[in-house]
């Protein structure tokens, strides 16, 4: 049973399905690096992003890349209401941390059910069909979902490095992630780059509920599942560490399609909340690796202040 | 020697900045000590890391001959050692008098289950804080406003509160950061008065204090830090009189 | 008649969950939603108990009120001492893991549901017994949560929701105050779920869910956070408000999220209209005399 085969496609199948895993926990890793908050809102941006690519899709007849383009479109829509009229009218009246906790936790649940009076509970895909045609490489199936997953997953996080690194706003964001104040104090708009983040945020779902929802049945409560398992990967990825996150989820999503061969697949499900709660009770920082992470902090961190210097 | 809090080789770094450079300082029974010094010279982050706010790298801090280093805040307050804060931290939503009533080392409903069995206990308890929160009160004039929402008084009384409920703990070490910023005229002279009574009765007291007539009317003796580090001590006078802590006091 | 018996019993039901939620996020300043969890604990314990065990009903619901209690430490302990933020998401990580676990043991009837509870007191002494029962056990409950948050222990907890870091410099221990307050909380919910088994004689997981912590939640910020009766009038409101959407004759399938929708848009619509509910929260520790305090 156990052979070379069957592991490697195990691994495969695992690497090229923890794409979205990756995606879902950037985004999660990103609100709470630079907006300082445990968005549990993003099960609402997961879900609009889906459903809106369904729509598109499915019920409109439109062809798959403008499927992608709505999955994009209803991502940042939910995330661009949820901060302009959530997050910041909460922001401006000063409302305690519970407050903005249990607005995002809320929020989240009224867009599910909202969804599900919308769509009901049936569970569907942007696709009519979820099979994808199948390669044989060296024994192992590599279907033709897997490549362009991984690639768009990679598109992602390079596409996000480079604009934390090289660009204005990106700069502006890791001003504010490490001292919102301070920030301001040198005239950079906090409002505006908090908006900003939480767009991206909001685009980077929409890419993961894409590539999820051609490949699995979606209802309107999977997205809350999906989000609890980036929110495992943020933490165990140490909470500020974006790529930390990224790599926990990769290492999650691996561990947990791999589960198949020990466990029984009923209990699947439930490895889900054993990794959360393993994750806060024996890491709760983080699986730190000191001197790289911080090393890198300071690289990342030196040309925001001559930014700065010249802005201000 | 009667050394109630004694600090040896501590160190601290955040990242490249150095709060703490291999500081050593003993605070001695019922004397007061003032720490001088420009702003981030590390004053403040010296109280943090003797009450464990912040866990420092290396070093040892005693009180009266105990390791505390490494002990939750809450135990070293339990042993002995109260402070006051820059930015007051009073409890908003209480009263006066219920601020100083949480301020006992042993509180009277620490435990719950002294609360729900054995409520006549509790309530002896109580009776006692009280007691001793109106003798605090009036020592620091303040027992006419026991009673006012925090909110409501002054910022001089809410600085001379700050004090008080220091002093409910009966601390042996007292540490006070900045109790003058921002205070004149009645308050001013109180809070002189009484940081001059508990010194007497044997506690040990270090002050940050901007305000150098305070420290020079007030302190037994100076510390003047810099950069993390402690350059020099002695008595007030000679530390203000020194033109080259003078320089880096107010920099160049 | 059994129907205004059995509303009566929700609404005490959920007036006991309500106010014991109220202590610990309104007056411990917690953030958790998984209350019910607790409650399910209470319920499946005490049936498993009376109807496996054989235990007397009365000692099965303390029995799943302690068994409550002690889960609920389990879960504060460690994520407390971390830091706050994390209870919120370890008990919902305790709270549908959990679910999903109930839903795989055939023994406590699985995803189908446990069945066949033993009934209490209804049987001998008719239902208007239960109804008083479990009104007189929700008295108790708001009575409870009444004089803990006025007396010496509210006071720490007022100034802990203040300012934790100066609380924890007078010696008070904020760790300790909160995994207390955080398990005689879930302990009063597993009584709850106690009472909740033995009447209605079926327990299903799916019940115990994110739309009861919804609705939990939603009776607290609607009813007024940290008000002796707010808790109570967001039960009885909200209770009675899901009935009358029943009258219409609505599918399960929308029913379901409709409530769901209800409490939700309700808790937003309260938290930027009415941020302090339908009952704004008294100063309870700003001053006065403490003798008013008392009586007032």
């Amino acid at each position: 049973m156990l052979n070379a085969t069957v592991i490697s496609q195990i691994l495969w199948t695992s690497l090229a399905t923890s794409s979205y895993f990756v995606l879902f926990a950037l985004a999660f890793a990103l609100v709470l690096k630079v907006n300082k908050v445990f968005n549990f809102a993003q099960a609402g941006m997961m879900t609009c992003g889906f459903y809106a690519a369904y729509v598109a899709v499915r019920v409109v007849g439109l062809p798959g890349p403008a499927g992608f383009i709505a999955a994009l479109a209803g991502g940042a829509a939910m995330a661009f209401v949820l901060e302009r009229f959530g997050f910041s009218v909460l922001r401006h009246r000063k409302a305690s941390p519970m407050f903005v906790f249990i607005f995002t936790l809320v929020a989240s649940q009224f867009i599910t059910y909202a969804m599900t009076m919308i769509f009901g509970t049936w569970p569907t895909t942007i696709f009519a069909s979820m099979f994808w045609p199948v390669t044989l490489v060296a024994d192992v199936a590599v279907s033709a979902w897997d490549i362009p997953a991984i690639l768009a997953t990679v598109a992602v996080l390079s596409g996000l490095w480079a604009f934390l690194r090289f660009t204005r706003y990106g700069q502006f964001m890791i001003a504010v992630a490490d001292n919102a104040d301070l920030a301001e104090l040198y005239g950079i708009r906090k409002d505006r780059v908090l908006m900003v983040s939480m767009l991206i945020a909001g685009l980077i779902c929409g890419v993961g509920m894409f590539l999820y929802g051609t490949r699995a049945q979606v209802q309107p409560a999977a997205a809350t599942e999906l989000m609890l398992f980036a929110v495992a990967a943020t933490i165990l990825g140490g909470i500020g560490n974006l790529w930390g996150a990224a790599l926990a989820a990769v290492v999650l999503g691996v561990v947990q399609n791999s589960s198949i061969l020990f466990i029984p697949s009923a209990w699947q499900g439930f490895l889900l909340y054993a990794f959360l709660f393993f994750a806060i009770v024996l890491f709760p920082s983080g699986f730190r690796l000191p001197e790289r992470s911080k090393a890198l902090k300071r690289t990342v961190a030196a040309p925001v202040i001559a930014a700065d210097g010249k802005g201000g | 020697m009667a050394d109630v809090l004694k600090v040896s080789g501590l160190n601290k770094r955040f990242g490249g900045i150095v709060v703490a450079d291999n500081i050593d300082l003993a605070l001695a029974k019922g004397r007061v000590l003032g720490l001088i010094g420009p702003n981030g010279a590390g004053k403040t982050s010296f109280f943090n890391l003797v009450c464990g706010v912040v866990k420092p790298d290396s070093g040892s801090i005693t009180l009266v001959g105990q390791e505390i280093n490494g002990l939750p805040i809450r135990e070293r307050a339990r042993m002995g050692l109260a402070r006051t804060w820059q930015n007051l931290r009073l409890f908003s939503s209480l009263s006066v008098l219920d601020n100083l009533m949480l301020g006992p080392r042993a509180y009277s409903a620490d435990n719950l289950l002294d609360v729900v069995f054995r409520p006549g206990h509790v309530a002896d308890s109580e009776r006692e804080s009280r007691e001793r929160a109106f003798a605090v009160l009036e020592r620091t004039g303040l027992a006419g406003i026991a009673h006012q929402p925090i909110r409501d008084i002054t910022f001089g009384q809410q600085k001379l509160v700050g004090v008080a409920r220091a002093l409910m703990n009966d601390a042996q070490c007292l540490l006070l950061d900045e109790p003058m910023a921002g205070v004149e005229g009645q308050a001013y002279a109180l809070i002189q008065k009484v940081v001059r009574d508990i010194a007497a009765s044997g506690v040990a007291i270090c002050v940050v204090e901007h305000n150098v007539a305070f420290i020079r009317d007030l302190c037994d003796e100076g510390v003047f830090m810099f950069a993390g580090k402690v350059l020099a001590r002695g008595t007030v006078e000679t530390l203000i009189a020194d033109p080259q802590l003078t320089e880096l006091y107010f920099g160049t | 008649m059994d129907y205004v018996y059995t509303i009566l019993i929700l609404i005490g039901l959920f007036v006991i969950l309500a106010s014991s939620f109220d202590l610990v996020i309104g007056h411990c300043g917690l953030i958790s939603i998984a209350h019910p969890i607790f409650y399910a604990i209470g319920a499946y314990v005490s049936a498993m108990l009376a109807k496996e065990g054989g235990m007397p009903i009365p000692l099965a619901m303390l029995a799943g009120g302690a068994a409550a209690f002690a889960a609920s430490v389990l879960v504060a302990l460690p994520s407390l001492r971390v830091s706050g933020d994390y209870l919120l998401i370890a008990s919902i990580g305790f709270q549908l893991g959990l679910i999903e676990f109930a839903k795989h043991i055939h023994s406590i009837g699985g995803a189908g549901g446990l069945t066949n509870i033993p009934p209490f007191l209804v049987n001998t002494y008719g239902r208007v017994s239960y109804v008083l029962l479990v009104l007189a056990i929700a008295l108790l409950t708001v009575l409870f949560v009444r004089w803990l948050t006025r007396g010496p222990y509210g006071r720490m907890m007022a100034a802990m929701r203040d300012d934790e870091l100066a609380f924890s410099m007078l010696g008070r221990n904020a760790i300790w105050v909160k995994v207390s307050i955080f398990a005689i909380g879930s302990g009063i919910a597993g009584i709850a779920g106690g009472l909740y088994a033995h009447y209605f004689r079926f327990l299903e997981p799916d019940q115990f869910g994110l739309l009861q912590s919804s609705a939990i939640l939603t009776m607290v910020v609607v009813g007024g956070m940290r008000t002796t009766l707010g808790p109570v009038i967001g039960a009885i409101v909200l209770q009675i408000l899901p009935q009358a959407i029943t009258f219409f004759g609505l599918p399960p399938s929308i029913l379901g999220p409709l409530q769901g929708l209800m409490f939700s848009g309700l808790v937003l619509v309260f938290m930027f209209a009415r941020p302090q509910g339908l009952l704004a929260a008294p100063d309870i520790w700003a001053g006065r005399d403490s003798k008013e305090r008392r009586d007032g």
